[in-house]
């Protein structure tokens, strides 16, 4: 039996403290100040101007820290980065089958494909999908849950998803992809969203 | 694009969002895990580690804390890990100081080949570095994610395994300890 089950949800929108006039110079220690030796707990008098330049002189340095990106981030980004995209996830088979035979595609590589699909769809955007298989790794299950606009008719919203995903399964997995007559469609309803930047 | 759609986007396989979220967030992880590391190329590693555990783990991030504030508890995490392939590792709490502020100065200086550290903003930049590397661990974190990277004691307690409470009195034990450590600096 192949389902496909949109369920889904609806988003709502988302619309010098050292200062003084001793100073304690003690050996850092994170929870207990009575662990740090004693002999680092010297007490001594800072003048107060002294205290104005070293405060200046903190702040300075935190908000020069807080601008700078380090030389080594720049060096490596571009490597994270390309590393990133020629990453890949452990993935369950799909059997797929063609003129030629049977052939397996990525669990990944169907939901990344269903998730382009069904945000391009208006008034729904993915929010998990998932695909389960039987034992001979063809599709059994597409579970799809969904955010969608508020006041949008969810009916209609996820009649569309319906199709789009019969659409994309049918083009990856050719015969072995899910007869329409074969697939229920569940509406969840869980939460509402006129956020533009999460569904449009 | 805000963080949460792009982490949904990626946790679904878009690899150009996590790309995104990767270089909006890079920068801050980078500054935080040098910090923790010291070394540039143990950063290098601990970011790569962390970027590559994010994409694995999207699938199943849950929005119970910003992108920001996981990144940072994954950066932690590996930091930790890497630390204690090294000797010595993090200083202990409690424990004193295994440098003083110039050998720590002289420490950074070495570690950091930027031919911004001869100015005046550079050389103080790697006075409040070596003031950092004198702090334990813990300090250190609280310090930087609250001063640095303005996240709030709850997002920091996190990050860091403390409660709040906790959290605000090792911020002040490391404003107090690098206010003295700055002080030594001309």
């Amino acid at each position: 039996m192949n389902d496909i089950n949109v369920s889904g949800e609806v988003h709502e929108p988302a619309s010098g403290d050292a200062a003084g006039s001793y100073e304690v110079t003690v050996v850092p220690a994170d929870t207990d100040a009575s662990a740090a030796p004693r002999s680092n707990a010297a007490v001594r008098r800072r003048p107060a101007g002294d205290e104005a330049v070293i405060d200046d002189r903190l702040s300075r340095a935190t908000a020069l820290l807080r601008q700078h990106t380090d030389a080594g981030w720049k060096a490596i980004e571009d490597n994270v980065v390309a590393r990133a995209l020629t990453l890949f996830r452990p993935s369950t088979p799909v059997r797929g089958r063609h003129d030629i035979g049977d052939f397996f595609l990525a669990a990944d590589v169907i939901v990344a494909r269903l998730r382009r699909r069904i945000d391009e769809i208006p008034a729904a955007a993915a929010q998990k999908i998932a695909c389960t298989t039987d034992d001979r790794d063809e599709l059994e299950l597409v579970t799809i849950q969904l955010i969608a606009a508020y006041r949008a008719p969810l009916l209609e919203v996820a009649g569309h998803v319906h199709a789009a995903a019969m659409d994309v399964l049918g083009d990856l997995l050719g015969a072995l992809a899910p007869a329409t007559d074969r697939v229920r469609t569940h509406v969840h309803i869980g939460d509402v969203s006129n956020d533009p930047r999460v569904v449009i | 694009m805000p963080d949460e759609v792009l982490a949904r986007h990626a946790g679904l396989g878009d690899k150009e969002a996590f790309a995104h979220l990767a270089r909006r967030h890079g920068p801050a992880l980078y500054r935080y895990v040098l910090r923790l590391l010291s070394d540039p190329a143990d950063a290098e590693d601990c970011v790569q580690e962390v970027m590559l555990a994010a994409w694995k783990g999207l699938p199943s991030f849950r929005n119970d804390s910003s992108i920001r504030t996981w990144l940072l508890v994954l950066g932690r995490n590996q930091a930790q890990k890497l630390s204690q392939r090294q000797r010595p590792p993090f200083p202990r709490s409690g424990s004193r100081p295994t440098l003083d502020f110039d050998a720590a100065v002289a420490q950074v200086r070495d570690l950091r080949a930027d031919p911004e550290s001869d100015t005046i903003e550079g050389r103080l930049q790697i006075a409040l570095d070596a003031a950092l590397l004198l702090l334990p661990e813990r300090q250190r974190s609280v310090w930087i994610l609250r001063e640095v990277e303005d996240l709030s004691y709850a997002e920091i307690a996190s990050v860091v395994g403390l409660t709040p409470t906790a959290v605000r009195g090792l911020l002040q034990r490391a404003r107090t300890a690098i206010a003295a450590s700055l002080q030594e600096w001309r």
